[in-house]
């Protein structure tokens, strides 16, 4: 236990940094925005205490607001994909007993099934936060390729760093 | 009492819930742009160490981008200099100085504090960015900022060492600015989508300019010196008001490789302001 603690901290502290040093930098086409911290959360495990997953979720929702003077975006955004998550794991799942205390990861789902799940995190997190950026309509049809580019980006690149990892860990 | 702590227990996931969505929602509906902690906006001693570590690297990027607009601005400089050196020599021959009347010259208004962007964003709609420099350097909420191109915003809230400037590229931030060579002002403002386009508002209908003009600062604050390069008119956008209207802008400074930057301190500004607190002293007494 203490030893994948350590390597979750690991992971949330690389994540954060390579976010908030190169990612929040990078908008690619003017449209695209690679977010990859969020991959922290949906790695955690699925028999987490879901109050634990919501903490964990806030704070590094805030870190990146407080790094890139969004106050109140990423952190409200990462706390509803976080109450979110298994709903929609279970969805997917269908509710089966044998993924109750799973690590969601290419290896354990499968690349479909993880697909669809990454997807549909990134996404509500796209639009959660950059509906609550732009908080006015008048860019809607741009806020719109924003988000559907972002999250296709996005997904790509945390299904990459999924399959990274699983790769060292064979 | 019992059923109370029964009753906490069981929706304490569902209560943990709704408290963080509060406290995110209070962030972002009190989140206003000038009344912020330090600790909650990257200006905080951490975000700024980091960013430090970030912009050792990332500074090199650029480089030969930003000397060729050094070397334009400081050819365009010395040549201000020597046109403005030959007409002192002049004006000498005309009236000779003496110590009565060099005792008369202004001093300068306005001094500058070198400082680096470690931190920049230009893609959002309200976007910021950090300098490595704060209230321990002397730099305080509301002075203006410029690179050597042009302005680029105004300082918002500072830590110890650094400090968080409000970008031009911010949807809520406007600058007095006018077309050079004219004395009525407009006010600038950006809208989300393109990092080098502006626009100039509520100019009067007769003001004339040439495409190509340049904008300027107007000097009607304590912010920014009068004359600072603001950009390049492109041309006039069709508005619905017969009276005024709105000039398409080509920002003078590249917001997306900003390097090095100074914040303009002004040395008469406590002296204004406090005229103005003067005056509005007298003016609420006089409406007692």
């Amino acid at each position: 236990m203490p030893q994948s603690l350590a390597r979750y901290a690991s992971l949330l502290i690389i994540l954060l940094l390579i976010q908030i040093l190169i990612c929040n930098h990078i908008i690619l086409f003017g449209v695209a925005m690679p977010i990859i911290f969020i991959y922290f959360i949906m790695r955690l495990p699925m028999g987490l205490n879901v109050k634990w997953v919501l903490l964990l979720s806030f704070i590094s929702g805030l870190v990146i607001d407080i790094f890139s003077d969004t106050p109140g975006v990423n952190a409200l955004s990462c706390t509803i994909i976080a109450i979110l998550r298994r709903p929609i794991f279970k969805l997917y799942t269908g509710g089966d007993e044998i993924f109750s205390n799973v690590i969601p990861s290419i290896s354990s789902l499968g690349g479909v099934m993880y697909a669809k799940y990454v997807i549909s995190l990134t996404f509500i997190y796209c639009l959660l936060g950059f509906s609550l950026d732009y908080f006015t309509l008048a860019h809607l049809s741009r806020m719109l390729v924003k988000i559907l580019c972002s999250t296709v980006l996005s997904s790509a690149l945390i299904m990459g760093i999924d399959g990274l990892i699983w790769n060292k860990h064979k | 009492m019992r059923n109370l702590i029964d009753f906490l227990v069981k929706y304490s996931t569902a209560m943990l819930f709704m408290l963080l969505v509060l406290l995110s929602c209070i962030l972002l509906f009190t989140g206003n742009t000038y009344q912020q902690s330090v600790y909650l906006t990257s200006a905080n001693a951490f975000a700024g160490s980091i960013f430090e570590v970030g912009q050792s690297v990332t500074g090199y990027f650029n480089l030969r981008n930003i000397n060729q607009d050094l070397q334009q601005r400081n050819a365009s400089l010395e040549n201000e200099v020597l046109n403005l050196k030959n007409e002192i020599a002049y004006l000498k021959t005309i009236v000779p100085l003496d110590s009565a009347t060099e005792a008369r010259i202004p001093s300068a208004r306005f001094d500058f504090v070198m400082a680096t962007v470690i931190n920049n964003s230009t893609h959002r709609p309200r976007n910021f960015f950090t300098i490595n420099r704060g209230s321990a350097d002397g730099i305080m909420p509301g002075m203006g900022v410029v690179d050597q191109n042009g302005i680029v915003g105004i300082v918002n809230v500072t830590g110890t060492k650094s400090a968080r400037i409000i970008s031009v590229l911010n949807e809520t931030q406007r600058f007095s600015v006018k077309v050079k060579g004219s004395n009525y002002v407009g006010s600038l403002s950006w809208k989300e989508g393109n990092p080098a386009i502006a626009y100039v508002e509520e100019l009067p209908r007769h003001v004339k300019y040439n495409v190509g003009d340049t904008i300027v600062t107007s000097g009607y604050s304590t912010t920014f010196p009068e004359g600072i390069p603001v950009g390049f008119v492109m041309g006039q956008v069709h508005t619905t008001d017969d009276n005024f209207y709105t000039l398409k802008v080509h920002l003078a400074a590249d917001f997306s490789q900003l390097s090095t930057v100074r914040v303009i301190r002004d040395e008469f500004k406590a002296e204004m302001d406090s005229l103005n607190l003067f005056d509005q002293r007298t003016e609420a007494s006089k409406n007692k």
